[in-house]
């Protein structure tokens, strides 16, 4: 009986084999040679998105490119010039006519993102998670202006998220031009004709890190169709004199994650920048967990004193001693005064209550004196007024962002319909 | 119609049933399926270990097995409104096999083993609105049954087993032709388990009163799902229950002067265990238009069913056994939230076969079964969960026609 019975259990096995096959395959589509696909949406799909949300400009007739977005893994440095592993978002324009994505070849915007706290603000995150288009300045550039859209999410998110994020430093632009060379491999590997033109923007942090990309890739002997840094802290000792010298700070995070990052990119103890206990606090504030509505609540808005942000000692010493360290770090790594090859527009915002104007005026006159010659300075609320899209009022910097950008993009387009005519 | 009303309400369920309604499968064997599966009080061959193991008893000392194979041929179902939202499902041809085991009697005791299709579906929708709900669903099982008698006296006996299923789900949806930017794919499998018990009660030597009864067993597939948004997905572990319902039968069978037996079957079938359809992904779906379409429970509300089966077994000579069966079927499902998956609805059952013995210890023979669906006709927001069917339209076509084999060999 028992035999009879093994054998009446093998047949029933035979039964549950035939017809096995609950592999499922990852999703078709979303990895390619050193990239994932995280989105690819129709132009359709994002307009009636745009509609919805009345995004200036944008009626049922516009022409609105779909996006299919990649983000991309590729080898950079971290804060201490280590190598590390970080991620980037590559948004490329769907639906354009094939005599150019065939012919002509797609011209990129290399953007550098603005000042973010969170991982989840870094261009790829929530577009892996999500599959949805993630980014205004990608609808921007891409969707609407039918360029190739590359963001690094820079070092500190991402895929290097736990890392010390290099704020406002020149390791933003070996990062950004390592991420610069992935995309074009992976632009390659997956058929995307490049046509080989490059502009470089970014606003606030990015503004600063777009100058600085520009000075790497130039060193680099890349060829950069125009620059269009926006609002960033280009001089950054200028920018270190006129916080530290105020009795309040506007935006303390931001003056944390400076003191936070350079103390640990040169190796000083970071109890003798930040007063107690925020320096202690720190390292958490900054993990990428919190946001920035988190995390000024949290330290002083005290610049310096017993109860401020920084130590006492520390801002004396840089006012009063040449050699101080922070202040030869600032020096080191400000971006303002080189003479650049490639066309450069300032773009800001007037009425920027974070990164001053001035900053950008200053900025300009620098890089003349370097020895710039093609670069010119574009008041966004002045620019908008004389074309008919804004009333003059001055705007602050988180306002103006979006405005710079559209500014920058229309730039950008008319360079690249003189040069590559479309 | 608008996408977006679609979009909120993208769902996938379960389908079309295979024989009776929605998605279970009576007929394990060539008796059974040339009798309707009116063949519970009086059962024959090895198949006896499925439908109602209490009646091994009485069989006569020797052992038993039977295999076989049926072929079930699904017509398309046409759906009606207008012309965008019309559409056809696709032709299905199925082959299930089965296997069934009585071993020899032990004391008052006895054993069997059933290897049977308890349940199942396969339904392919080709046209845009409809794949987008029901590109496809298929539930493949197979149950082992292992199982005993208990012989009391020469009039009664006792049976009972344990029902170990292994089954594998298949859900895919596709909205891209109907200019949906939603996907699913999802496959996943799953051992579940339950009981089953019979009795058999002789009151004449010519009368058999009988009584089953297969527990509900809850298959919670896991595996894999794509989810797409466009034309980029993400990968998520899934899981969805879809319970195989417990179904109680009772039945009678006269037979005359050893050559016609006349059976009539009750069944019972406890659908309304299926409350809602829920899918659940281990990773929370942060895309909300996909959340809104994979993610929320879809309400089935279905019902429990009647069956009415009469199965008629003519011996016509010492080697040719004729059969033929009859059926009334109804549906659970609760219109209200039909959809393209199950557009079920009650049916009409006629079966028909024969068994030729062509010596001593070997017999053979087919079977024929034609399930006639009803046409069903939806009003204008009757359905409350669709956001095509919730205009009305009409189902039409469906059905089964189903074909077995079957060899059976006494020792």
């Amino acid at each position: 009986m028992r035999q009879t019975l093994y054998r009446l259990m093998g047949v029933a096995a035979l039964f549950v084999l035939v017809g096995c096959g609950t592999n499922l395959d990852k999703p078709t589509g979303t990895v390619s040679k050193n990239a994932a696909v995280v989105v690819d949406v129709s132009g359709d799909l994002i307009k009636q998105k745009l509609l919805r949300a009345h995004f200036p400009g944008i009626d049922q007739n516009s022409t609105v490119y779909g996006e299919k977005a990649y983000r991309i893994v590729y080898d950079s440095i971290d804060i201490h010039g280590n190598p590390i592993k970080a991620s980037g978002y590559m948004v490329v324009p769907t639906g354009l006519p094939d005599a150019v994505t065939r012919q002509l070849g797609l011209s990129i915007v290399l953007d550098d993102h603005g000042t973010i706290f969170k991982n989840t603000d870094a261009p790829s995150v929530m577009p892996s998670q999500t599959l949805l288009p993630g980014n205004d300045t990608s609808i921007l550039f891409s969707a609407l202006g039918g360029f190739v859209t590359l963001m690094p999410d820079y070092v500190g998110y991402g895929e290097s998220k736990g890392a010390v994020h290099p704020f406002v430093m020149k390791r933003l632009a070996e990062d950004s031009a390592a991420f610069l060379q992935a995309a074009r491999k992976v632009a390659q590997e997956n058929g995307i004709k490049l046509n080989g033109q490059l502009f470089v923007t970014g606003y606030s942090e990015g503004g600063y890190a777009a100058m600085a990309t520009l000075q790497k890739l130039e060193d680099d002997g890349e060829s950069v169709a125009m620059a269009a840094p926006m609002a960033g802290p280009y001089d950054l000792n200028f920018t270190a004199f006129g916080v530290l010298s105020q009795p309040k700070l506007s935006v303390p995070s931001f003056m944390a994650f400076v003191g936070y990052a350079y103390a640990e990119a040169y190796g000083v103890d970071i109890a003798t920048v930040i007063n107690s206990p925020y320096a202690t606090m720190l390292p958490d504030l900054f993990n990428g967990e919190h946001d920035r509505s988190e995390i000024d609540p949290k330290l002083s808005y005290d610049t310096t004193g017993p109860t401020g942000l920084f130590v006492p000692a520390f801002v004396a010493d840089f006012f009063a001693n040449s050699s101080n360290w922070f202040r030869k770090a600032v020096l080191e790594n400000s971006v303002s005064a080189w003479a650049a090859q490639t066309p450069i527009r300032l773009v800001h915002c007037q009425g920027d209550d974070v990164i001053p104007f001035a900053i950008s005026q200053a900025t300009l006159q620098s890089m003349q004196s370097a020895g710039t010659q093609n670069i010119g300075i574009i008041p966004v609320e002045a620019a908008l007024q004389q074309a008919g899209k804004g009333d003059g009022h001055l705007m602050g910097h988180s306002e103006c962002g979006i405005y710079a950008y559209g500014i920058a993009a229309e730039l950008f387009a008319q360079v690249r319909q003189a040069t590559i005519g479309y | 119609m608008k996408k977006g009303i679609l979009v909120s309400t993208l769902f996938l369920g379960a389908s079309v049933s295979l024989f009776a309604a929605a998605y279970k499968i009576p007929e394990q064997s060539l008796n059974s399926m040339a009798l309707g599966a009116a063949y519970v009080a009086h059962t024959e061959g090895a198949d006896t270990a499925y439908f109602n193991p209490a009646a091994m008893a009485f069989m006569p000392q020797k052992r038993y097995v039977e295999g076989g194979a049926t072929l079930a041929h699904l017509p398309a179902i046409d759906y009606t409104l207008d012309a965008q939202h019309s559409g056809h499902s696709k032709v299905e041809n199925i082959a299930i096999p089965y296997l069934h085991y009585v071993g020899n009697t032990i004391g008052n005791w006895r054993w069997g083993l059933a290897v049977a299709a308890p349940a199942g579906l396969s339904k392919r929708w080709e046209t845009p609105y409809q794949k987008a709900f029901a590109q496809e669903f298929t539930l493949k099982n197979v149950e082992v049954n292992p199982v005993f008698s208990y012989k009391f006296s020469d009039r009664f006996a006792v049976g009972g087993g344990v029902r170990l299923i292994y089954s594998q789900g298949k859900v895919y949806s596709d909205g891209s032709d109907a200019g949906i930017p939603l996907k699913r794919e999802m496959k996943g499998d799953t051992f579940a388990a339950g009981y089953n018990l019979a009795l058999l009660f002789k009151p004449t030597n010519d009368i058999n009163l009988a009584a089953t009864y297969r527990s509900k067993v809850t298959l919670n597939e896991k595996g894999k799902a794509n989810l797409y948004f466009g034309g980029a997905g993400k990968q998520y572990d899934a899981s969805v229950s879809i319970p195989i319902p417990a179904a109680l039968n009772l039945a009678i069978s006269k037979t005359w002067d050893d050559r016609f037996t006349l059976e009539f079957d009750y069944e019972r079938t406890f659908w309304s265990a299926y409350k809602q359809l829920d899918f659940k992904y281990e990773q929370p779906i942060l895309n909300p238009i996909l959340s809104q379409a994979f993610d929320d429970p879809l309400q089935r509300q279905w019902r429990d069913t009647n069956t009415y089966r009469i199965g008629a077994t003519v011996k016509m000579d010492n080697k040719l056994t004729a059969m033929f069966g009859f059926a009334i079927d109804q549906t659970p499902i609760n219109e209200k939230y039909i959809g393209f998956e199950l557009p079920d609805s009650d049916a009409k059952i006629f079966t028909m076969g024969f068994r030729y013995q062509a010596n001593e210890k070997l017999s053979w023979g087919a079977a024929f079964l034609y399930d006639s669906k009803k046409p069903r006709s939806l009003s204008q927001g009757t359905v409350v969960n669709n956001p095509v069917l919730s205009h009305g339209g009409s189902f039409d076509g469906g059905g089964a026609m189903l074909f077995t084999v079957g060899v059976s060999y006494e020792y």
